[in-house]
């Protein structure tokens, strides 16, 4: 069993890294923790980087979770190589990219890139935002699956992911007591199919409706309230065409025994209780 | 005996409670529709009033009225006593008020009315024992309202207007925004807003709902019909309510507020700048209600 302890970090190719930092700065609000020519390192908490962005392909993208140490990294790189996912051990010179110690590659069932990293960096100065979007740090990814089953079966099975809630045969899976870490997404090809960062308060949501609406960043769903997790959110495009939520509120499964998780029918009130829609 | 009335009336507001809202109408089909099908509110079959809706325990709190020529806000006052003494003070004041007869007590469903114009020309009933009803209240829809919150009223006398609802009615200006005024009559922040204008009028009817999903699903559900949304989702940074505000029949807007806040005792109006985050913290925009629009309030 691969024990995932944390998500750690996104990593996304693009095309212009001034339009990423445009975006990360002005209206997503993160702070640059460090920019070197091909990449930009930005910052959402006391980590020392949670996205960066790099000179590269946008179809690049890449999710890593923190597990405990070296040793069950190896572990890990043993089970999957077993499971025959082919594992790549990150060089000295990819740790440093990624601020971490030691990682390894390997793509799971839907071909989605993730990354194992372990003694992620975290940094002695507090974060301290570029724009007042309340965000207190990265949270959860959604990502892409072609066979929501299989990829359950792979998360839970062979990684430590437990099912929260079900949307139709879409899991939502928690790593530790937030209701969710890996929210699966149906879709025709592998990727990150958003990112989420928590913010302090509902204002912080709706506030950040208006400021993103001002700056003309296209708003693809809310605001709006899932009844899965409780959470009320805001989701919108970034830059090669990623979206992004902010969201409050996030429920905490209390009892990690008797939590049995709930079906949702899939439809559009299953994602949205305040009756926002989905145009994305 | 006198002085510890007075000093007694001066100690609690005479004001109890902002009863109803009786909105002169044309053409009132349409409006009895947008009450129960977009407003949620329940009908009350009557004959004297047909287009009667209760949003909580009261026998009524919205009225559309054929008969009226202007619309009317209904405040109940503490007693008859207390009535009296502001009858006279009206008098003295140089106030058009005028005791309602039984016909147009009867209408209101009250006991007893003292009806008054403020210096803009809004009127406002003063009333004795307004109906309660005695079956609690089931909603047309699963809106949340959880009963009549506030109403804005527009003053284009605004020294006079504040006159009357401090000085003689014993109202407290609770915040004020620009010259914009917030009035409390009980322990929240506001009850009525009188907002500079240059004609009389309401600028919007409040109804209070049970959460923040309550106000968010209700402004989903009124986007979704296609009725304009006119300022919000917002939230006011003066009262702490939440708020959503759109188009009702005949020009009237509706107005869902969630999280209005107490007013402590030891509380003193602050004066908010004159600017649009002080109406709306979220960033909301107000372009259609000119009362609401910032530049234009002064």
């Amino acid at each position: 069993m691969i024990e995932l302890k944390d998500l750690s970090y996104v990593r996304f190719g693009t095309s212009s890294l001034e339009d990423a930092e445009n975006f990360a700065t002005k209206c997503l609000g993160l702070q640059v923790g460090e920019q070197s020519g091909k990449a930009l390192y930005l910052r959402s908490d006391d980590r020392a980087h949670t996205l960066c962005y790099f000179e590269g392909d946008p179809a690049e993208q890449t999710v890593g979770f923190e597990v405990e140490d070296e040793a069950r990294l190896n572990a890990a790189a043993a089970t999957l190589d077993q499971l025959g996912h082919p594992v790549h051990a990150g060089t000295p010179n990819e740790c440093a990219l990624r601020k971490v110690k030691a990682f390894i590659g390997f793509q799971d069932p839907t071909g989605n890139h993730i990354e194992l990293v372990v003694r992620p960096e975290r940094s002695g100065k507090r974060y301290f935002a570029s724009r007042d979007a309340g965000i207190t740090g990265f949270s959860h990814v959604g990502l892409s699956t072609t066979d929501p089953a299989r990829d359950e079966r792979f998360w839970t099975q062979v990684c430590n992911a437990r099912v929260s809630d079900r949307i139709g045969d879409v899991a939502l899976m928690r790593v530790n007591a937030i209701h969710h870490t890996i929210a699966l997404a149906p879709g025709p090809r592998p990727g990150v199919h958003h990112v989420n960062h928590q913010v302090e308060s509902n204002d912080d949501v709706l506030r950040s409706y208006y400021h993103l609406s001002g700056q003309r960043v296209p708003i693809v769903f809310g605001p709006g309230r899932h009844p899965t997790s409780g959470a009320r959110f805001l989701y919108f495009r970034g830059p090669d065409g990623m979206v992004f939520e902010y969201s409050v509120g996030v429920n905490e499964i209390e009892d990690e025994e008797t939590h049995r998780p709930r079906q949702f029918g899939f439809e559009p009130s299953s994602l949205c209780m305040w009756g926002s829609k989905r145009n994305w | 005996m006198t002085g510890t009335n007075l000093s007694a009336a001066s100690a609690r507001c005479p004001l109890i409670q902002l009863c109803y809202v009786r909105l002169a109408v044309q053409t009132p089909q349409p409006a009895a529709a947008f009450a129960t099908d977009v407003l949620g509110l329940q009908h009350v079959p009557n004959d004297l009033e047909p287009f009667l809706y209760r949003s909580d325990e009261r026998y009524y709190t919205l009225c559309f009225a054929t008969g009226a020529e202007r619309p009317s806000i209904g405040i109940e006052i503490a007693d008859a006593q207390e009535l009296d003494r502001i009858a006279e003070a009206l008098k003295g004041d140089g106030f058009h008020a005028r005791e309602a007869t039984k016909d147009q007590c009867a209408q209101r469903f009250v006991r007893r009315a003292l009806i008054v114009g403020d210096a803009t020309g809004n009127e406002i009933d003063l009333v004795l024992r307004p109906a309660l009803s005695g079956r609690r209240y089931f909603p047309s829809r699963d809106a949340g309202v959880t009963g009549l919150q506030g109403v804005g009223l527009r003053s284009r006398a605004m020294k006079d207007d504040l006159k009357l609802w401090t000085a003689i009615l014993g109202a407290k200006v609770t915040d004020r925004v620009g010259e914009i005024t917030y009035l409390g009559i009980d322990q929240m922040h506001h009850r009525v807003v009188l907002y500079p204008s240059d004609k009389a009028g309401i600028v919007y009817v409040s109804y209070g709902v049970e959460s923040m999903d309550a106000l968010m699903q209700n402004h989903y559900f009124v986007e979704e019909r296609q009725i304009k949304i006119l300022h919000g989702p917002g939230r006011e940074p003066a009262s702490g309510q939440m708020f959503v505000r759109f188009t009702g029949p005949e020009d009237y807007v509706f107005s869902y507020g969630y999280g209005l806040g107490n007013i402590e005792s030891g509380h003193r109006p602050r004066q908010f700048t004159l600017e649009a985050s002080s109406l709306c913290e979220w960033g909301s925009q107000c372009a259609d209600i000119i009362e609401l629009r910032p530049a234009l309030a002064s």
